[in-house]
């Protein structure tokens, strides 16, 4: 296998900007088959707008994305189909029930499935009893659950997802964890950004941390603390004796809280 | 595994059923919306003797249709939107246009089931029959007069993101044209000429003109031929302008 087809997403000297402003700057990184891939930054550092350029929802100024092999501008079809996303936000109809919103996203993936089939992805997920309630009225942690099924409904090459931990209470967390391994798992990659370090540390094979829109390092999480465990940035800020990826994480792309 | 597109039409069947789901849901604000033609119909029946059934039925029909059309349509659009639910959506792999065109059938289906409605209580209740011939060239003319009110509403949601803006200027739009159609139809005197005729050419009167000319076909001038085409014209502007103006999202 040639290393291009190694990776399930290949982004190379990816650039978005919004107006005059420059969000994200010559990004290029990729994410190989089988792989957990965090994309890590603070606030504004640029990791939705990366997310949507793959996803297609926005056109880059410049660079080349590749989804299993499919150019994200030129076949946007064929690189979506590759693709299962959960947004930060997520919204779905208000007015349909839980499982009519499977149902319609199974449809717009192509994934026969019947009612039966849906309601046993529903029982998976222990929401079998909320099949007939509207998604809003569910938890923050049962939407969560809902949509990252939905994300992977057609058992997509690459899961994307962008902070599918926020707001959910520690079970939860596990459980998502687990499902994401799970993709791992079946081969298939997932790449997500989050803002938990210990998380990322933990669950990451490989995670790029981004700032001002561009990409500062790439490595394991391991690799990346190796690296920096000497450096005085990193010793100044750790605090527990022992250096983490979060004290890696602070000292690279500084103290300051963003905007 | 393979990775494959789905069919068109299979994304299209099952969107159109979300869609005609979540529109029957909202059926009680479909209802609202046929309140003023129900009141036209009910208060006009006085004119029925006087001024024609089609002059009633035509004013209630396109009441209904500017209902529908500028504000159902345009405030489904600009909610929707503002919720992220089509930036969702266009993650899949459909391509953009199957997310609106399903939202527009089902408008289209509005559209042919108000003026049924209009039809049904017109006969029963003012007694308004038509030639057969009529009923079908009026299903034909509120279809064309539907049209321009989605893409009225087209270019509302195209220019205005926030969706209580949107709301409230499509009320604006809506609350012109039902007086203007009530009161620039009856007070032709004292409003004037000039005001008269941009009422007439209006999208308001050139719809209720190709509705009224379609019920006696007989009739149909060199007028409503215009009033047609001007239809058609304000459609294909504000079809354009709509799409061009229009952004998915509202961040
Ligand atoms: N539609 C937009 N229009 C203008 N500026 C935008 C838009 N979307 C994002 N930005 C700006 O681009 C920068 C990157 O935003 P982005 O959402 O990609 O950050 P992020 O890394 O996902 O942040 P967070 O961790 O807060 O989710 C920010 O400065 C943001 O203000
Ligand atoms: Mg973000």
């Amino acid at each position: 296998m040639s290393k291009q087809q190694d990776n399930i997403l290949t982004v190379d000297g990816l650039s978005i900007s919004y107006g005059s402003f420059n969000a994200v700057q010559n990004v290029s990184f990729s994410v190989r088959r089988g792989e957990i891939f965090g994309l890590l930054g603070p606030n504004g550092a640029g990791k939705t707008s990366t997310l949507s350029a793959v996803e297609g929802l926005l056109k880059p100024q410049a660079g080349t994305i590749l989804v299993d092999g499919n150019n994200a501008v030129s076949k946007p079809l064929h690189a979506r189909a590759s693709l299962g996303v959960q947004l930060q936000s997520t919204s779905f109809q208000p007015e349909l029930f839980v499982i009519e919103v499977l149902q319609l996203y199974a449809g717009v993936y192509g994934v026969p499935a019947s009612k039966a089939d849906l309601m046993g992805i529903l029982r998976e997920i222990n929401l079998e009893d909320s099949a007939m309630k509207k998604f809003g009225e569910l938890s923050g942690g049962q939407q969560q659950r809902v949509s990252l099924v939905i994300a992977t409904i057609h058992n997509p090459k690459l899961v994307l997802l962008d902070e599918p931990t926020t707001g959910l209470d520690p079970q939860s967390r596990r459980q998502l964890w687990e499902r994401i391994e799970a993709i791992r798992e079946r081969g298939h990659a997932v790449l997500l950004t989050t803002h938990s370090m210990e998380e990322a540390e933990s669950v990451c094979d490989r995670i790029a941390i981004i700032d001002h829109g561009r990409v500062i390092a790439v490595d394991t999480p391991q690799g990346m603390i190796d690296k920096h465990r000497d450096d005085p940035e990193v010793i100044a800020v750790s605090r527990r004796g022992r250096i983490t990826l979060e004290d890696v994480f602070i000292a690279l792309t500084g103290k300051a809280i963003r905007s | 595994m393979e990775t494959s597109i789905p069919k068109i039409s299979t994304v299209l069947k099952t969107l159109l059923r979300a869609d005609f789901t979540t529109q029957w849901r909202n059926r009680r604000a479909v209802v609202l919306t046929l309140i003023v033609p129900v009141v036209i119909l009910a208060l006009w029946k006085v004119f029925v003797e006087k001024m024609g059934g089609p002059f009633v039925l035509s004013n209630s029909i396109t009441i209904g249709l500017v209902a529908t059309g500028l504000m159902g349509y345009s405030n489904s659009i600009a909610r929707d939107r503002d919720k992220g639910i089509f930036q969702r959506l266009r993650v899949a792999p459909l391509p953009s246009w199957t997310i609106m065109g399903s939202r527009i059938i089902v408008q289209i289906v509005m559209i042919l089931l108000i003026t049924t409605f209009v039809f049904i209580i017109g006969k029963q209740y003012d007694g308004i029959t038509l030639t057969p011939l009529a009923y079908v060239l009026t299903y034909f003319t509120a279809l064309v007069g539907g049209v321009v009110y989605l893409s009225i509403g087209q270019m509302i949601v195209g220019r205005i993101q926030n969706p209580e803006t949107v709301n409230s200027a499509s009320r604006f739009i809506y609350f012109i044209f039902i007086m203007s159609g009530m009161l620039g139809e009856m007070y032709i005197n004292e409003v004037g000429k000039t005001i008269h005729d941009i009422i007439v050419w209006s999208p308001y009167g050139t719809v209720k003109t190709i509705l009224a000319a379609g019920m006696e076909p007989a009739k149909w001038n060199n007028n409503a031929s215009m009033a047609l085409l001007a239809t058609l014209g304000y459609t294909v502007v504000c079809t354009t302008l709509g799409i061009k103006w229009f952004k998915w999202n509202t961040k």
